[in-house]
C-alpha cells in the first residue's frame, strides 16, 4: 500500500510541475483538481509553490543597463577582429548553420612564416561621437549631426531613416539632424559603406569630395579621403547615379560591381568623353569592374567592412596611407622608387608588425617601427 | 516566433529582443561560467552574433533555442579555454544557479523563500538548471531539451523531481496523521 501511495504523490508533484510549467493538458489539470479535492491539505503547499513560482518580474532597469552596455560593444564590434569564441565555435554543434568566417589567406599570409599565430590587432577604438541611433534621447537641438572616426577605428551607425553606414578609419559623415525634406542628404569625407533603406519618395544623396551620388535603395562604398588623389564609388547592389560636381549636367549610371574612380580637384569631364572610356595617362575618370574576391565573393573594396585590410594592386604609397589609417600610425617612405611598387593581399587579425613583415618578404625592402612611426627604406 | 517579426535591419526589434531574452540567457550562462562579468560578455557576444547573422534569421526555426545554444557553446568554449579539463557536454559540469527572484505573493514568507532556495541549491546540477530554465526563463520543455540536448521526457521528469523536493519541504498546516505518515515513509 505504501509504495502505491508514494507513486500517487509522485504523480501529484508531476501534475503540479506540469501546471506550473504551463505544459499540462486539460486532462492532467482535471486530474490535479480531483486529487486536490481528495487531499485538500496539499492545496496549501501547491499555493505556496505557485506564489514562489511566479516571483517578481525582472528588474527592467538592470536589463536596460545591460542593453546599453551591449549596444556600446555592438557599435564597436567592427573594430574587434573576431569574436573570442568564434574560432572554437565551428566545432560545436548548433541547431542551424552557424556563420563561420572563411579565413582569407592572401598571398602574404602564405609567405608569413609563422602562420597560425592568432595575434589580435590592438586597435584603440574611439568614436568621438556616439551614434545618434543608440542614444534615443536627444538633448540639444543642433542642425547637423557629425559622426567621425579616428585613425585606427571604425564605426557602424544607423541613420534616422534606417540606413546603415559603416565608417572606416579617419572618416566623417555629416547629416541634417531631422533627416527630413525631399532628399536624404549626407556629406562624407573618408570611406564609408552604405546600405541604404528603400524610400522612393526621398532619394538619398551622398556628397563626396568631387562627386554627388544619388540613390534610391542600394548598397555602395564611397572612398573620398582628402589626402588621396581619387574619389571612388563602388556599387554593390541596386543602381546609382553619379554626378561630377564640376559638370552637373553629366550623369553616370553605375551597375552592380562597377567602380567609378574620379580624380579629385580637376574632375572635369572631357567633352564627348564616353563615361566608360579609359584614358591612357592621368584619367580624369574611369569606370570599371570592381575586383571580386573569389573566396568571399565580395568586392575587394568593401572587405574593410568585414574587418579585413585589403590591398588590390595598390602602390606602396597607397598601401602606406591605408596602414596609417588602419593602425593609427605614420608611415614614411623616403625613397621615391619604392612608392610605386604594387601590392595585393588581404589581412585579417594581423598586427602592424605582421603586415609589415609580410610586405617586406615580397617587397624586398626594410622597415623600422619606432613607436607610432614606420619607416620603409630600400 | 513573434520576436522575429520585422527583425530585418530593425534596431528597435533587436533591442526589444535583447530586453526579452538577455536576462534568461544571462542566468543560463552564469550557471555555467559562474562569473557575472564573463556571463555578461558572452550574452553580448551572443547578441552580436545575432546581429551579424540577421539576414539568415528566417531560416532559424526557434530563435530562443538558437540563442541559448550559442550561449551554451560560447560558455563551454570559455570553460575549455580557462580550465584545463575539457568539457564537451553539460554532463558532469557543475552548475550554479542564481538566487531566484523574491516572490511577490505574501503567502510565501521570507523564511520560506530561504528554505526553498536551500532546497534548490541541494538539487542535482542538471535538475537545478532545468528548474531555472523553465521557471525563470519560461522555456518550454521541448526548448530546454533542444538546448541541453536531452529528451523532453527527461526535462519533464527532472522538473517533477525539483517540484517534489521543494513541495515536500513546505509546511503543511493542516497536519493530519495521514500526511505525517506519508512524510515519514520517505525517510
Amino acid at each position: 500500500m505504501q509504495g502505491e501511495q508514494i507513486t500517487q504523490e509522485d504523480r501529484f508533484w508531476l501534475l503540479v510541475s506540469l501546471k506550473l510549467a504551463g505544459e499540462a493538458t486539460p486532462e492532467e489539470l482535471a486530474e490535479l483538481e480531483t486529487f486536490l479535492q481528495q487531499r485538500p491539505e496539499m492545496g496549501l503547499r501547491m499555493e505556496m509553490l505557485n506564489g514562489f513560482w511566479l516571483g517578481e518580474p525582472e528588474d527592467q532597469g538592470r536589463r536596460n543597463d545591460a542593453l546599453n552596455r551591449h549596444l556600446q560593444r555592438l557599435s564597436n564590434h567592427l573594430s574587434t577582429p573576431t569574436l573570442n569564441y568564434e574560432a572554437a565555435m565551428a566545432t560545436e554543434e548548433a541547431p542551424a548553420p552557424l556563420p563561420v568566417e572563411t579565413h582569407t589567406r592572401g598571398i602574404y599570409r602564405l609567405l608569413w612564416p609563422i602562420v597560425g599565430i592568432a595575434a589580435a590587432i590592438a586597435l584603440i577604438f574611439f568614436i568621438s561621437h556616439r551614434p545618434e541611433s543608440i542614444k534615443n534621447e536627444r538633448v540639444e537641438q543642433v542642425a547637423e549631426n557629425t559622426i567621425s572616426t579616428k585613425p585606427g577605428s571604425k564605426s557602424k551607425i544607423q541613420l534616422p531613416d534606417g540606413s546603415q553606414v559603416w565608417l572606416n578609419a579617419d572618416s566623417r559623415i555629416t547629416y541634417n539632424e531631422t533627416f527630413r525634406g525631399p532628399f536624404r542628404e549626407v556629406q562624407i569625407t573618408g570611406e564609408a559603406y552604405f546600405d541604404i533603406a528603400k524610400d522612393k519618395d526621398h532619394p538619398f544623396i551622398i556628397h563626396a569630395n568631387s562627386i554627388d551620388v544619388r540613390v534610391l535603395g542600394t548598397s555602395l562604398n564611397i572612398r573620398s579621403y582628402a589626402n588621396e588623389k581619387n574619389t571612388e564609388a563602388v556599387l554593390i547592389r541596386g543602381s546609382i547615379e553619379v554626378t561630377l560636381r564640376s559638370s552637373p549636367d553629366k550623369k553616370i549610371i553605375l551597375q552592380p560591381n562597377e567602380k567609378l574612380v574620379v580624380q579629385n580637384g580637376k574632375a572635369v569631364v572631357v567633352k564627348g568623353m564616353p563615361s566608360v572610356q579609359k584614358y591612357e595617362d592621368a584619367p580624369v575618370m574611369t569606370l570599371g569592374k570592381a575586383h571580386i574576391q573569389p573566396k568571399d565573393t565580395i568586392a575587394m573594396d568593401i572587405l574593410w567592412v568585414k574587418n579585413k585590410l585589403a590591398f588590390d594592386h595598390e602602390t606602396l604609397e597607397e598601401v602606406a596611407r591605408k596602414i596609417e589609417r588602419w593602425y593609427a600610425v605614420k608611415v614614411n617612405i623616403p625613397d621615391e622608387r619604392l612608392k610605386h611598387v604594387e601590392y595585393s593581399g588581404v589581412f585579417e587579425d594581423e598586427s602592424l608588425r605582421q603586415v609589415m613583415e609580410a610586405l617586406r618578404w615580397t617587397g624586398n625592402f626594410r622597415y623600422s617601427i619606432n613607436k607610432r612611426e614606420v619607416t620603409i627604406t630600400p | 516566433m513573434q520576436e522575429r517579426i520585422a527583425f530585418y535591419e530593425d534596431m528597435k526589434a533587436y533591442n526589444q529582443l535583447f530586453l526579452l531574452l538577455s536576462g534568461g540567457i544571462f542566468r543560463f550562462t552564469y550557471s555555467l561560467v559562474k562569473s557575472n562579468e564573463v556571463a555578461e560578455e558572452i550574452v553580448s557576444d551572443v547578441f552580436i552574433k545575432l546581429w551579424q547573422i540577421k539576414d539568415r534569421l528566417p531560416e532559424i526555426e526557434n530563435l530562443k533555442v538558437y540563442l541559448y545554444t550559442i550561449a551554451k557553446n560560447f560558455s563551454l568554449n570559455y570553460i575549455n579555454k580557462h580550465y584545463k579539463n575539457t568539457v564537451v557536454s553539460l554532463d558532469g559540469l557543475d552548475v550554479e544557479t542564481i538566487d531566484l527572484n523574491s516572490p511577490a505573493e505574501m503567502c510565501v514568507s521570507a523564511d520560506l523563500v530561504q528554505q526553498i532556495r536551500k532546497v534548490i541549491r541541494q538539487l542535482p546540477p542538471q535538475c537545478r538548471l532545468i528548474f531555472q530554465m523553465v521557471k525563470e526563463d519560461g522555456l518550454r520543455y521541448k526548448e530546454v531539451a533542444a538546448i541541453l540536448d536531452i529528451s523532453p521526457l527527461t526535462v519533464r521528469n527532472q522538473l517533477a523531481i525539483a517540484i517534489k523536493k521543494i513541495g515536500e519541504s513546505l509546511p503543511v498546516y493542516l497536519q493530519s496523521g495521514f500526511t505525517m505518515v506519508s512524510r515519514f515513509s520517505h525517510s
